[in-house]
């Protein structure tokens, strides 16, 4: 009666036979290898009333085994489709085409078998609302025992040993395994779901705005839990957030996303001192930072304009109509992927980056295009 | 909006909260009545003073539930204070009611967090922007509608495009504009922005806090700007309030605040905010458990629970505001030895000082998780 399980303070010692089989199980998941995804040309469309429409467009990335990836964009570029496709929780209307290769098996086109084979077990999802991912009904320390028991022949007093040790590893006192999900706070409701993603050592983890929700003291809280498993256990991760100093912190490599598409993707250093696209320019220079002391404070810079109608996706490039360097070429023909060095941009002017970087840090660049937009 | 123009210090506060308190009472049940046990109280503001003054925007900072909102829904009187008084241009309206309060409505308007809903949906932007002056009786029809375009020019958004338009034909941005050109339609003194952009993109964050800091020099409003950002609070405010469970910890001009914070509460909230430089991730002391409910307030000081430099002294009394020698003022015994000399058997905190008293308490919730 798992409904029913009255909140304990503490748990009774585990008896020796689960100790062993915790630690046998402890070594199976430790022996696991940081996984390696490879998107290639991955699209989404859905198809609604009012037409079909690609939410991804041609997107490609790859995150080499045991680093993180960054995936930053405005609401609406498509972050959260990406990984809802990953994950095979993306809705019925919705088609989706490409590869996402991890380790080396393709995992878009898996059914409902294959999918549970590899769901936790070998990638695993913290989600944007914690506050609705957790089933009201059952205690935290069930669904977490139960996602164990799905993939690993273990017994149930076993499995919640293991929930044991993945609520230390995120802060969390052991007693409130038997607590339902209203007695957590948002914060530890947060936690809770990271152990759960953790709890059979997925190769791969894909985080999807895990602190959006949180104020900024958690928020920090949460992402040095989250770097520091990260970090001892090297494991891979997608991080998808809009905030690009979390992915500054904790991402080796980074691709940006607008309206469905890559903007500009490459190791996050050479992104985001050296961004190729306009676009990256813009959400660096709108970004808000603290003042040096002595200083002049930089102008904080919004780029104006919305993002286009997916339904009507403009004919050349879709940052055009925001952006002010755009020329008759960018409204007319989509551009090309540009590769320099490690970094990767579509856009025509790659080659005058230099001069548009600069041309970016002044709000003149960016104010002189509202009369247009 | 690089530089904010100087407030003079002894120009007069448009709005004024002197020890203001709002405690909202818990419900208690028919047993525990029978039984004679009080219903519960939340000290959800507890004593707050503040004074906001001409072209100035004051920042409030603080965690959820530390009372910043709380706080701004008072200062309007959308919540009733329970103590403590708030002054506007001098006049009481702590206890307005009727006539005076709707006077004093008119000239105090406030910007809500989420523009999804708070427009209605079923009005055009034209009816939503014209409904307060229809409710304060003002002009005629076609007077009003002049009115309504004069402050739809004031947030940018044309006119003539958008005045017959829906909210959901408009986006985060142009809805967030749209509930400040509702604000400002009255032509108020005051306005307070509860977390304006907190649901917006980065990308057009800046926009509208620019709008906010060009609307407070251009009509001389007073500002309360709301917001967990510390980040986006250096770039529009004159002087900064940080809260923490009711009251301010510390406050000061917005540079000092956030460049040398004094108040560990304050230093802990600078220190969560992440940097922008690649691959260096600051190291950052936890912060123990979560903040105190305010229906158990601790004795002593409010922050002594989760500080890492904790004392019996803190623990036992609580700090005052005191004056900085910076100009900042903080409430913190490290700051501020009235409190030690007064009670010299209790050991009194040193900054930088990691104290037995603090790890005791980390060690117990340590013991908690084994």
């Amino acid at each position: 009666m798992a409904a029913s399980t009255p909140p304990r303070a503490g748990t009774r010692p585990a008896s020796a036979a689960t100790l062993a089989q915790l630690a046998e199980l402890n070594q199976r998941l430790a022996w696991k290898p940081a996984a390696r995804l490879q998107v290639e040309g991955l699209s989404i469309g859905y198809s609604t009333l009012r037409g079909r429409f690609h939410a991804v467009e041609d997107i490609s990335f790859e995150v080499p085994a045991g680093t993180n990836l960054g995936l930053v964009g405005e609401s609406g570029c498509g972050k959260s489709t990406v990984i809802k496709a990953l994950m095979g929780l993306q809705p019925a209307n919705t088609s989706v085409s490409g590869r996402a290769l991890l380790d080396g098996q393709d995992i878009l086109g898996l059914d409902d078998r294959g999918l549970r084979d590899i769901r936790w077990n070998s990638i695993s999802l913290i989600t944007q609302s914690a506050m609705n991912s957790l089933d009201p009904v059952y205690t935290i320390g069930d669904q977490i025992a139960e996602a164990i028991r799905a993939h690993e022949r273990v017994s149930r007093a076993t499995a919640w040993a293991r929930a044991e040790e993945m609520f230390a590893l995120v802060g969390l006192p052991a007693g409130r395994l038997y607590e339902f999900p209203h007695m957590f706070s948002g914060g530890m409701r947060q936690r809770a779901v990271i152990a759960m993603a953790l709890a059979l050592n997925a190769g791969m983890l894909l985080a999807d705005e895990p602190t959006t929700a949180l104020d900024p003291i958690m928020q920090s809280q949460i992402m040095t839990r989250i770097r520091g498993i990260h970090a001892h256990m090297r494991r891979s991760m997608i991080l998808v957030t809009h905030d690009i100093a979390v992915v500054a912190e904790t991402c080796e490599n980074t691709v940006v996303m607008y309206a469905g598409k890559m903007a500009e993707s490459g190791p996050t250093a050479d992104v985001l001192e050296r961004p190729l696209h306009p676009y990256t320019m813009g959400l660096q220079n709108a970004f808000p930072r603290l003042p040096v002391p002595g200083a002049p404070r930089q102008p904080l810079i919004s780029i104006p304009g919305v993002v286009p109608n997916l339904l009507l996706p403009p004919p050349g490039c879709r940052f055009a109509s925001r952006c002010p360097f755009a020329t008759d070429l960018c409204r007319t023909t989509a551009p090309p992927v540009v590769r320099h060095g490690a970094q990767v941009a579509t856009c025509h002017h790659t080659d005058r980056s230099e001069e548009f970087r600069a041309a970016a840090a002044r709000p003149e660049t960016w104010r002189n295009m509202r009369g247009a937009a | 909006m690089t530089d904010r123009p100087t407030i003079a210090p002894d120009a007069p506060a448009v709005i004024e909260a002197r020890d203001l308190k709002t405690h909202f009472q818990g419900h208690t049940g028919l047993i525990n009545a029978m039984l004679g046990l009080k219903p519960p109280t939340a000290r959800a503001l507890d004593g707050v003073d503040l004074r906001i003054r001409e072209r100035e925007i004051v920042g409030l900072v603080g965690e959820s539930g530390c009372g910043k909102s709380t706080l701004g829904m008072s200062l309007v009187r959308m919540y009733q204070p329970t103590g403590g008084q708030i002054l506007y241009r001098g006049d009481e309206i702590t206890k307005a009611v009727g006539r005076q309060l709707k006077d004093y409505r008119r000239q105090a308007q406030i910007i809500f967090q989420d523009p999804y809903s708070s427009l209605n949906p079923r009005l055009t932007i034209g009816q939503v922007i014209e409904e307060p002056l229809i409710i304060h009786g003002i002009g005629n029809a076609a007077e009003r509608r002049e009115k309504v375009i004069k402050a739809m020019e004031l947030v940018r958004i044309p006119a003539a495009d958008n005045i017959d338009r829906y909210p959901s034909d408009l986006s985060g941005g142009q809805r967030q504009r749209i509930a400040i050109a509702r604000a400002l339609v009255l032509e108020p003194k005051f306005i307070v922005a509860d977390e304006p952009v907190s649901m917006l993109d980065v990308s057009i964050q800046a926009s509208v806090l620019e709008l906010l800091d060009e609307l407070s020099r251009d009509l001389g409003l007073a500002v309360l700007y709301i917001s967990h950002d510390i980040a986006t609070v250096g770039y529009i405010c004159n002087h900064v309030a940080v809260m923490y469970l009711g009251r301010i910890v510390e406050e000061g001009k917005a540079e000092d605040v956030l460049t040398r914070p004094l108040h560990p509460y304050t230093q802990r909230l600078m220190a969560a905010i992440p940097r922008m430089d690649p691959g260096e991730a600051t190291e950052r002391v936890e912060l123990r458990g979560d903040v105190p409910s305010p229906l158990a307030v601790p004795p002593g000081c409010r922050f002594s629970s989760r500080c890492p430099y904790t004392t019996p002294l803190c623990e036992a009394v609580e700090p005052d505001l005191s004056d900085q020698p910076s100009g900042q003022r903080v409430r913190c015994h490290i700051h501020d030895d009235r409190a030690a000399r007064a009670h010299p058997e209790l050991t009194p905190p040193r900054p930088g000082l990691v104290t037995e008293t603090a790890d005791a308490g980390i060690l117990v919730e340590t013991l908690d998780h084994a």
